[in-house]
């Protein structure tokens, strides 16, 4: 049941996220230097760095975050984590395992579920994004599903608040657009393998566009309930350069209903 | 058994609750300084704007950008109610006295051929399909833009402007570059949405539409041949007269046209939520079983 605003606000309150990563201001996490300014970049009206167009990954990560071979309709791939490990606790990873068992009818993808971030950036799909000096939109292919990443130098709301796909509020150092994000749910994963967070998830992804056609993506991740440290992905963004390119609809979810509908229709025809 | 026809009746209260805040009376007083009769309101607005200058981008179009909810539009029918429906004052799910937002043509009827007529109107896909909306399917145009708060974003290059909504967490992507037509084969539930400027109005130009969406609660609808343009014009500094005029060879004798407000909402600091659908009805297995219903997935599915 999901209809009521009311239902999402009782859900929020009975599901509490830790408040200090919250209340923690974004630019302390993200204590890197400035990107060196690079020329000859796209740029917007107002100088900053031009990410808008259609974007996708070319990579398994979908699949599986970290180093696999092949399975059935799985292709073989190398991980997008640095140092190919995550550093679960022991009790997380015994349920990563059992995710992993039962993936075919537990993974968030399989339910239709908005997939929430990062899984959401990594998908085979191609994504847009949209720039204003205010707010950076992400809309998706896969689920119809948005981001909105707050540059307008807002706080993260005060929650406590389960969102899908996070509360973001990103900046610019430099170049490279730093995105803060908590406020999460704990049903989505981080791939088909059943890599999994908490509610308590914190992300900082940086956003640094390389050339014309290239993004350099990078998020760490942290949640101390999962992992016994925080861990880094990255991974190139590539232009989706077809003339006519523009996302068009994949909602698993309508599908699967219509797909269920067909084969009732069949029956009773 | 009793005890799962109670749950439908919960399951029901909750999947209206939406419904009914998008649902409400008309407020007494004016949009915008204009009537609330929709058909008042739409001359009253066209004429105001005539000599409104709405503020600008730095590159100078018309700024429509910030946050909206819908004004002057009910979800239960676009043809209005008169009183004489089986849902007015009805205990479950009452419909309120209305009057149509059909501004055209003149009788503020939808124009449709005869075979459609008895399953719109509160007809065939009323009482033997579920609402697709209740299956959490995307609400279509023009439905999604009177369901709770919206955001415009204009990126100052001009090539895109990105519409957002909380209700069912979607978005619209409408195409400012010109580009070129989707194939025909391609069928989308927001369609494929191209935008111009046509003066000070954002004309929104929809194809490519499924069909698998109705319009509203009594299941009036268009099939996939229908081309809707879309119309947006801000006529007072926080005000938008929205236009959509349908046409649809498949099932109407002309288009035809509805209007209603999108009002600026100006409380400091207001930010859409999370409202998503994606994990499904949960219920929608047990209310097409246990009130006979199917899913509906467009006119295609009956033969027409």
């Amino acid at each position: 049941m999901r209809h009521g605003f009311a239902f999402a606000l009782a859900t929020a309150v009975l599901l509490v996220v830790p408040i200090e990563a919250a209340a923690r201001p974004p630019a302390q996490q993200a204590a890197q230097p400035p990107a060196q300014p690079a020329s000859g970049l796209p740029r917007t009206p107002d100088a900053k760095p031009n990410l808008q167009g259609i974007w996708q990954v070319l990579n398994t990560a979908a699949w599986d975050i970290l180093d696999h071979s092949a399975r059935l309709g799985v292709p073989a791939g190398q991980g997008v984590v640095e140092g190919n490990e995550l550093p679960y606790r022991p009790e997380a990873l015994s349920k990563k395992r059992q995710n992993f068992e039962n993936r075919a009818t537990a993974d968030p993808d399989s339910k239709g579920y908005l997939l929430g971030v990062p899984r959401i950036m990594y998908m085979p799909f191609p994504f847009q994004i949209f720039q204003t000096p205010d707010y950076v939109g992400m809309t998706f292919e896969y689920g119809g599903a948005y981001r909105t990443i707050y540059t307008n130098g807002t706080p993260h709301l005060k929650g406590p608040l389960n969102f899908w796909m996070g509360d973001s509020r990103g900046h610019w150092e430099g170049d490279t657009l730093v995105v803060d994000v908590v406020h999460f749910t704990d049903e989505t994963w981080f791939d088909r393998a059943g890599n999994f967070h908490s509610e308590g998830l914190h992300l900082v992804e940086r956003f640094t566009l390389a050339d014309p056609d290239h993004i350099n993506y990078e998020v760490t991740i942290e949640d101390p309930a999962v992992f016994t440290r925080p861990w880094k992905m990255s991974m190139p963004l590539y232009r989706r350069k077809e003339r006519n390119v523009q996302l068009l609809e994949y909602d698993p979810g309508l599908l699967s209903d219509q797909d269920q509908a067909e084969r009732e229709r069949k029956k009773t025809n | 058994m009793k005890d799962r026809y109670v749950l439908v009746v919960i399951a029901l209260i909750v999947i209206i609750t939406s419904s009914w805040a998008a649902a409400q009376q008309p407020t007494p007083g004016t949009v915008g300084g204009c009537p609330t009769e929709p058909l008042a309101f739409h001359l009253c607005a066209l004429d105001k704007a005539k000599t409104f200058n709405p503020p600008r981008t730095p590159s100078g179009k018309p700024n429509l950008q910030g946050h909206y909810r819908a004004r002057l539009a009910q979800s239960y029918s676009f043809e209005g109610v008169s009183g004489s429906e089986p849902q007015f004052g009805a205990k479950i799910m009452p419909w309120s006295l209305s009057p149509p937002m059909i501004v055209d043509p003149p009788d503020r009827k939808i124009p449709y051929q005869p075979w459609a007529a008895s399953i719109g109107r509160v007809g065939e896909n009323y009482y033997k399909y579920l609402d697709p909306r209740t299956g959490c399917a995307q609400a279509g145009v023009p439905r999604v833009v009177q369901q709770d708060p919206n955001q415009i974003l204009q990126p100052p290059t001009d090539d895109y402007i990105l519409w957002l909504f909380e209700d069912h967490h979607m978005q619209r992507v409408i195409n400012m570059n010109q580009r070129p037509p989707l194939g025909d084969s391609i069928k989308l539930y927001n369609g494929y949405s191209r935008g111009h400027w046509d003066g000070n109005t954002l004309v929104i130009d929809v194809t490519n539409l499924n069909g698998y969406d109705w319009l509203d609660d009594a299941g009036n609808f268009h099939t996939d041949a229908a081309h809707i343009v879309e119309r947006l014009t801000l006529f007072d500094p926080d005000t938008i007269h929205y236009q959509v005029t349908l046409e649809d060879p498949k099932a109407y004798t002309r288009p035809w046209t509805i209007v209603w407000a999108l009002v600026r909402q100006k409380q400091s600091g207001f930010e859409l939520m999370e409202e998503p659908c994606r994990e499904g009805e949960h219920d929608a297995k047990r209310i097409i079983r246990e009130l006979g219903v199917k899913y509906y997935f467009g006119e295609s599915w009956r033969g027409h």
